[in-house]
Formats: C-alpha cells, sequence, structure tokens
C-alpha cells in the first residue's frame, strides 16, 4: 500500500533484487525452452482492494506483522529515519501535510491545501484549522517551514538534503552554507499559510516536494545536531495521524491507540499493534490468525495460495530490476559521467544482449509469474507515465545473434564464441549480487543464455559479490565489471533525471547523450506541468532508452499483502493511499484463523 | 593468588590494544561504508551531499585518525555513533543487551539442567539402554543446525499447539511491571530457550560421561570400593566430584558465550538481542558497533579465561597458581 508512494520514501530494493526463490539447474541450460508447466500468477488479477462488506466493530484492534528479520531502528521521524522498518511505524502516527491521488499528485484534502502560482515557481500551502499535533498542539506554518530548517541545516545528520527539489528552493544553498539565518524563499504568511519559492518550475514538486512538517514547540529545544539521537524523536515521537503511540518495546513492536482528535475523522479502529514476525513464519502468522496485515514475501505465494482465513491483495511495485552496461566512469571532480568506455559503445551489441534472455521464462519459473518482463525504465506503477509500447526488447535469440553478426562480432575460430570485431577473443565480465538461493542460478541463466547467442560472459571474480562488494565496484567504475545487474526502487516521483542524468552519480551504466539530457530536462520543465506534454516526452524517452539500451530492463515485480477476512476497507490502490489507516477497520473482535 | 590476577589483569592491556587495531583495521577493510547500502536505494542523493555526508560521519579521515578518534573514545567509555539506528552504541548495546543476557541465563540454566543428569546417567550406567539413549540423543543434537531446530520447535510449539507465543520478547498490551508483565516475559522466554539448551549439550554431558567413565576405574575409587563404601555414595562422593572439574573450567567461557547472543534464535523468534545486532551491523557496516561488540567480546574472552582458572584452581587443589 503505502509501502512505496511516498515521495522520497524508497525502500531499499537492491538487496531484495536479486533475492529471488527457487530455480533448479536445469532451467540454466535449456534456455529456449519457454514452455512451463507451472502455473503462474499474474498481478492484474489480483484486487487492491479486500473484500468484506461487514459491518466494523466499534474499538477494534487490528495486528500489523511488520515483516524482517530484523529489529526495526526506531528513528521515528520522516526527516532521520533510513529503514522501511521505521517508516511502516510512522505512518501509522504521523503523515504527509498532502494527500496523493493515483498517480502520487498532491491533492487539496489533506491536512493542507496548496496552491501553485501563475509562473509554477511557487507553491502557497495553507494547513487546515482542525489539524493538530497528538499532543493538542496545532499544526503550523512554522512547523512545516521548520522541516526545512533542519533538512537544510549544516548540522543535520540525515540524508534527505540531497533531494533535488530540496536543493532547489530559493536561498537553501545560503542557509545550507551558514550565510543565511533562514531560508529566503520559503516566507510565513501567517500561523497557517506559508508560501515556498523555487529557482524552477518542475512538475515533480507536485509529487516531490517535501510534504513533512515537524512538530517545532515540542523538537525546537534540541539542537539539530543531536535532533536524531534524542529521546523524542526514539521514545516519545508525536504525529498529526490516526494513531498515537501509547508504548513500544524497542526493536519489536509497538501499540497505537486512536487519535481521537484526528483532522480527517475519528479512524475506525481503537487501535493497531505492530509486531516485527520473521519472514520465514509469517505465513504461518496469517494462517492462525496473529496478525491480520502482513506485507507477504511473493516467492511463499504458492505455499499460501488456497488459504481461507485470509486473501490476498496486490500491486505492482515502484521497482524495476536492470542489467546495466558499464560505458564509462564518473568524473567526481566535474560531477559528470563520461562515457569513454569503449566495449560497449556499438548498440547492436547492447540490444543483441537484451534480445538474448528470456524474462518471461524467468518471471515465471522463478517468480510464479509475480515478476513479468519489463518493457521500460517506467514501470507500470506509474499508469499515467509508464509506456508498454515503448518498443520493449523480448525474448528473440535469432535476432540477437543478427545483430551480432551485424555489428561484426563473429566466431572467427570457430570455438563456438563470438570474436570482436578486430578478431581477438572478447569476454564480458558481469557483476551480480548474491543473495537468496537463486541469485547464482539466475545469473547462471543469464550467463547462459547470452553463450547460446554466442558471447562469452564470465562472473566478475568468478563468484556473485556481496552487497557492499556490488555497490562498491559499481559506484567506483571498477575496470574489472563490464555488466551489472541491479534494481531501482523509483519513488513516488516518476522523474528519472537522478538515475540517468549526466550529472547524476547514480547513472551507474554512465551514460551520456544529448537527447537523453533534452528530453530528461523536458520532462521536469515547466512545459512539462502539461500532464500530455510531459507523458509523451517520457513516452519518448522509454522508446529512446529502450533503443540506445545503456541499461537493459529485465524484470517487474509485484507486491503483495495478505490480509486477514476481518479487515475492512484495506486497500492498496494509490489513490486511497492517503487516509487508508483511519479507514480499515475489522469485522469482528477475533481474528478468523485457519 | 592476588599476584597471579593482578599479573593477568595486566598482560590484558596490551592484548586489548592489539585486539582494537586489528578490529579496527579490519572492520575499515571491508568493502563499502554505512552510507553505501542505504543511499543507493535513495536516488534523490547528489554526489555533493554524499560527499559532506561522509565528511561529517569522519569516514573520509586518514585511517589512523579515525583510529585515534574511536579509540580515544573507547577510554572514555565512548563508543561512538551508529550510523544506522543514529543513537550512541552504548545506548543501543544496553538496550538490547538486556534482551540477550536473560536469554543466554536461561539457555545456560536450561541447558545444565538436562546435561548433567544426562551425563551422570550416561556415565554411570554405561552401555545400558539408557546410556544408548543419552549416546543417540547426544549425536542427534550435535547434528541438528539451531536454525532448523528453532523454526521446527515453533510451529510445533507455537503454532501447532498454540502454548507459547511466536514472536517477540513480550505481549505489548500487558501493563510494564504487573505480575503478567513478569509471566509474559517468562512465556515468551522458555521457547527459545529451550530450542537454544536442547541442542547445546553435547560437550557438556560428553565431557561428563566420559569423565565419569575414566574416574569410575581409577585407583582411589578401587580403594573406595574396598573399603566398602556403598555404591551411591562412591558415585556423589568420589566420582562425581571429580568428573566436575572440566564443566567448572568451562563455565569461565560461558561468559563469552552469555553475551554473544545467538543470531538466529534471536531472528527467528523476533527477540532483540546482541547476536542478532551484530550480524546486521557488519552486512550494514555500521563500523562503530562491530567494533564495539568485537571490543566488548574480546575483553569478555580474556576475562572469561581469567575466571576459569581461578575457578579450576579453587575447585581443585592439585593445580596451583602462584
Amino acid at each position: 500500500m503505502k509501502k512505496k508512494n511516498v515521495v522520497k520514501l524508497l525502500t531499499p530494493v537492491i538487496a531484495a533484487g536479486l533475492l529471488l526463490s527457487a530455480c533448479n539447474s536445469s532451467t540454466g541450460g535449456t534456455t529456449k525452452n519457454s514452455a512451463s508447466n507451472t502455473k503462474k500468477e499474474d498481478i492484474s488479477t489480483f484486487p487492491m482492494v479486500v473484500k468484506n462488506t461487514k459491518k466494523p466493530v466499534s474499538d477494534g484492534v487490528l495486528n500489523f506483522a511488520q515483516v524482517s528479520d530484523t529489529p526495526f531502528e526506531g528513528t521515528l521521524n520522516y526527516a532521520f529515519y533510513q529503514g522501511q522498518p521505521d517508516y511502516e511505524i510512522l505512518q501509522f502516527f504521523d503523515e504527509p501535510l498532502f494527500s496523493t491521488n493515483g498517480d502520487y499528485e498532491f491533492t487539496n484534502d489533506g491536512a493542507a491545501t496548496y496552491k501553485m502560482s501563475n509562473d509554477n515557481k511557487t507553491i502557497t500551502v495553507k494547513i487546515k484549522d482542525n489539524v493538530n499535533w497528538s499532543d493538542g498542539k496545532p499544526v503550523t506554518a512554522q512547523d512545516y517551514e521548520y522541516s526545512f530548517l533542519v533538512i537544510g541545516n549544516k548540522d543535520y545528520t540525515g540524508v534527505r538534503y540531497g533531494d533535488a527539489i530540496i536543493q532547489s528552493i530559493v536561498g537553501m544553498k545560503e542557509y545550507h552554507e551558514g550565510k543565511a539565518q533562514n531560508i529566503s524563499g520559503i516566507k510565513i504568511i501567517d500561523d497557517k499559510t506559508l508560501s515556498i519559492t523555487f529557482a524552477s518550475a518542475n512538475p515533480s514538486l507536485l509529487t516531490g516536494l517535501w510534504p513533512y512538517a515537524m512538530p517545532k514547540h515540542y523538537l525546537g529545544d534540541v539542537p539539530i545536531k543531536d535532533l536524531a539521537k534524542s529521546d523524542k524523536i526514539h521514545k516519545t515521537p508525536i504525529g498529526f495521524g490516526p494513531f498515537k503511540i501509547k508504548k513500544m518495546v524497542p526493536g519489536e513492536s509497538v501499540q497505537f491507540e486512536r487519535n481521537d482528535d484526528y483532522y480527517h475523522g475519528k479512524p475506525n479502529l481503537q487501535g493497531v499493534v505492530l509486531k516485527v514476525v520473521n519472514p520465514k513464519v509469517i505465513l504461518q502468522s496469517l494462517k492462525k490468525g496473529e496478525v491480520d496485515v502482513a506485507d507477504f514475501p511473493a516467492d511463499q505465494y504458492p505455499a499460501a495460495k488456497g488459504s481461507k482465513n485470509f486473501q490476498f491483495v496486490g500491486k505492482i511495485d515502484l521497482a524495476y530490476n536492470y542489467i546495466g552496461f558499464k560505458l564509462g566512469h564518473w568524473d567526481a571532480k566535474k560531477g559528470v559521467s563520461v562515457m569513454d568506455n569503449p566495449k560497449f559503445q556499438d548498440k547492436n551489441l547492447r540490444q543483441a544482449m537484451g534480445y538474448a534472455l528470456d524474462e518471461k521464462s524467468v518471471g515465471e519459473k522463478i517468480y510464479n509469474g509475480l515478476r513479468f518482463p519489463a518493457t521500460s525504465l517506467i514501470p507500470p506503477s506509474f499508469p499515467t507515465w509508464s509506456d508498454p509500447k515503448a518498443n520493449p526488447v523480448g525474448y528473440d535469440p535469432a535476432k540477437a545473434k543478427k545483430l551480432l553478426d551485424k555489428a561484426g562480432y563473429k566466431d572467427t575460430d570457430k570455438d563456438g564464441l563470438r570474436e570482436d570485431p578486430n578478431g581477438k577473443k572478447f569476454t564480458i565480465n558481469f557483476l551480480a549480487m548474491s543473495g537468496g538461493d537463486t541469485a547464482e542460478p539466475l545469473a547462471r541463466f543469464y550467463i547462459q543464455s547470452w553463450k547460446n547467442v554466442g558471447l562469452d560472459v564470465k562472473l566478475v571474480d568468478g563468484r556473485l559479490a556481496e552487497f557492499n562488494s556490488f555497490y562498491k565496484m559499481v559506484e567506483e567504475d571498477d575496470p574489472k565489471v563490464d555488466l551489472f545487474a541491479g534494481a531501482w526502487g523509483t519513488g513516488t516521483d516518476v522523474d528519472p533525471y537522478g538515475l540517468y542524468a549526466k550529472d547524476a552519480s547514480f547513472n551507474y551504466s554512465r551514460f551520456v547523450s544529448e537527447k537523453n539530457e533534452k528530453l530528461l530536462a523536458e520532462g521536469h520543465s515547466d512545459k512539462a506541468f502539461d500532464k500530455d506534454f510531459r507523458k509523451k516526452t517520457y513516452s519518448e524517452w522509454q522508446k529512446y532508452m529502450n533503443d540506445e539500451m545503456p541499461v537493459i530492463p529485465t524484470l517487474f515485480r509485484s507486491a503483495i499483502t495478505g490480509v486477514n477476512n476481518r479487515v475492512t476497507n484495506f486497500s492498496v490502490d494509490p489513490k486511497d493511499s492517503s487516509f487508508v489507516w483511519s479507514k480499515v477497520g475489522v469485522s469482528s473482535d477475533t481474528p478468523d484463523a485457519q | 593468588m592476588i599476584k597471579f590476577i593482578l599479573r593477568r589483569f595486566v598482560v590484558m592491556i596490551p592484548q586489548l590494544i592489539i585486539l582494537s587495531v586489528l578490529i579496527f583495521a579490519l572492520a575499515k577493510a571491508m568493502p563499502g561504508d554505512a552510507l553505501t547500502g542505504q543511499l543507493a536505494s535513495n536516488p534523490k542523493m547528489d554526489a555533493q551531499t554524499l560527499h559532506e555526508l561522509k565528511q561529517k560521519l569522519g569516514l573520509l579521515d586518514p585511517p589512523y585518525k579515525q583510529y585515534l578518534h574511536w579509540a580515544g573514545g573507547l577510554l572514555h567509555g565512548d563508543m561512538g555513533m551508529s550510523v544506522i539506528h543514529q543513537v550512541p552504541v552504548t545506548q543501543l548495546l544496553a538496550g538490547r543487551m538486556e534482551n540477550t543476557l536473560i536469554l543466554s541465563l536461561a539457555i545456560l540454566i536450561l541447558s545444565y539442567m538436562i546435561a548433567i543428569p544426562l551425563g551422570i546417567v550416561g556415565g554411570r550406567w554405561t552401555d545400558s539402554w539408557a546410556d544408548k539413549m543419552v549416546v543417540g540423543y547426544n549425536y542427534l543434537t550435535f547434528a541438528t543446525p539451531l536454525f532448523i531446530f528453532a523454526l521446527i520447535m515453533l510451529f510445533i510449539f507455537g503454532f501447532v499447539l498454540n502454548w507459547f507465543p511466536t514472536s517477540g520478547s513480550v505481549d505489548i498490551r500487558v501493563e510494564d511491571g504487573t505480575f503478567s508483565y513478569y509471566m509474559s516475559k517468562l512465556n515468551h522466554l522458555i521457547l527459545p530457550a529451550l530450542s537454544g539448551a536442547i541442542v547445546n549439550t553435547t560437550v557438556t554431558i560428553q565431557y561428563l560421561r566420559n569423565e565419569i567413565i575414566d574416574t569410575k576405574i581409577k585407583d582411589f575409587v578401587k580403594t573406595a570400593r574396598a573399603k566398602g563404601v556403598n555404591e551411591s555414595k562412591v558415585y556423589t562422593q568420589h566420582i562425581l566430584r571429580n568428573s566436575f572439574l572440566p564443566i567448572a573450567a568451562f563455565l569461565g567461557y560461558e561468559i563469552v558465550y552469555l553475551i554473544g547472543g545467538s543470531v538466529f534464535l534471536e531472528t527467528i523468534y523476533g527477540y532483540p538481542g546482541i547476536g542478532q545486532l551484530f550480524i546486521a551491523s557488519i552486512s550494514q557496516r555500521d563500523f562503530s558497533v562491530v567494533t564495539a561488540l568485537v571490543m566488548i567480546s574480546g575483553l569478555a574472552t580474556l576475562i572469561g579465561t581469567l575466571l576459569s582458572d581461578i575457578i579450576l584452581s579453587a575447585v581443585d587443589p592439585r593445580i596451583r597458581i602462584e
């Protein structure tokens, strides 16, 4: 649900990116045989809203599972938290000022309303009168300003300042450098109203602007450098969400009680109990009715199918897997990518490597269909922006071979492997991450697929790389790496600029082209406030990237949630995300068990 | 004796210094840092800010400087800040240590409660069917991996029989400090402690059984028997007392085990403790937590060996420490 649809709250999907479920060795060898006996699932057949028409009981208590094999950290503030587990706690007791629609764009139904100026450079935010912190004090314009003052401060210890939108606030830079006491672009108009002016107009503002206020009256007396470790954030945080924290057992559980003063109406549930449950036992916990709502590990889905006492809801995740080509290096001094690695400059070669991969089989055999071939670099969880007709590369080994022939990669010494156009031995070093039982078989499957079209691909150092080594090598453009398999969580802001632009350090493939820069810049320009224009621009970008193929989009993924039959009104539909926890109820006092 | 203990403590100082250098060097030799994983998943980050953050965290200082800073802090009892948890390491460890100590102590007591009677039975009635059962049990538990055993225990007693809660260290709904609060803690403790204890008895049983078998044919036992001491007295007074020696010697080392925690039990039973924290901190490159934990267990090992020596000399007058 709101798992990833809040701006900037990006989940660490990288580790999970290669975490696959089960792939027997025979899959590795038989790439041509994509016919599959396993019954595959299709995420589009999953409902997004639970089916339960019964009336909720008053004062019900819901048990929420935090499916994780580590305790939560307990940094309970949007400006400071780092891991998804803390976010899951935050969502119950604090929320963004703005509600959002199905495109994750701000609407005016939430705690605040907004208005854009005519030049789209200034947003005026008005906080509604009945919005109060859980200690009874009103949420004010100063509170919203305060969160920017914290994030921009030179003593701030969190990771949110890197955001381009925050940095584009007029006067933010001066404040960050300590040259100004305040941020000149943020003006308090009255206690409930403020305006924020940006250096440039950017439609991503309406999904990507920092939407969280911080209780200044409560946190203001703590020096900013000590905020992250203060008890006011770790032990007794406050918010203005539908619930408030009643009790917490560090690292393992949190008890919430209803916030009767919630501005959007009294929540249905009297309380929520959140506890950490290991992924290995989550199915049993759901079956026993110990937990009512749990994000469910997709690899266990076949075992869970057909359960009677709980149901599944699902949607496509805000993430994708990809295989990237190292086309150059990052010039740290200038802060730009330089595309100077000759190995993969021929786009025929890149395309051929894409056509060689049978992602449909991977999705069906390894993920029971809950992952499926990616069609572009914008996942369908952005229905407005994702273009399924952006000429996706499918599985076509014959075409791959033809492209390689055309590019001059021919097997001149008849050893079954192609040489490069100069007749020299051509070996590609592939970096893949370890994690989960199927990381290795999947990497082998890809290597075998490339071998089937005559390409000699080897794992870097002959083995999978551990998470940190993987990123170190990719970030530092280690010359050992020609090709790497990664994954991105996109967050709710569709703008791919931060991942693919010339001056984005996360442009790991180091792909640079004029057209790419132009399309990316247009995609978040003033003109792109026109949705049709933006749609067209991103559609063109997706086509362009599928053609140039600096990275091969490999898989999209589904996110499924197990929900006990007694739960009402639960939804993972992005358009319902804003008030879902105040609407959710339970239709009986005891959960259904099996 | 006191001189001996003092001398041991003095020797500990260089040992700890060497340990700290080693730990620090090894930790820094791991690729990546605490920001690697966090930011790779956060595309909204520019290179400039990343650089600033690393600077703030001192990750860009030369290693010797980082070491001196860290070691200097250690002398003041300051183990640094956890980047991942954003709290001082001491505070973080204190929170987790309570659970770990309770769990480990319970495991220790339970495993002695199981192992000592079984060891005695096996040793006294060697080759009887009872002994064969004990040996069989020993091989079985020795060969059983804890992470599978814990899952099976959880499945049977937690989910099928519903005897015990399935995760956490306490039910959050009961009020702190009341009788039911402690009962809830106990109730949450039994299953993980039992799982840990059952597969933790091998060494104790084996030592005790072998010792008894050895001792039983020794001359002084024969003499006792020849003098007409009755059989049960031979066992309780002559054989057992001597057979407990190696176990007593082992006790000191158990301290290390006590604070080390168990990553499997903690993970499977959702019981936040030190073992779990240690593993997670390594993979997240939360250096200050990793180094602090290794330092502490290093210190505990040194003290544990010392304790073992002291216990041994106390129970066995043949060993003299000068």
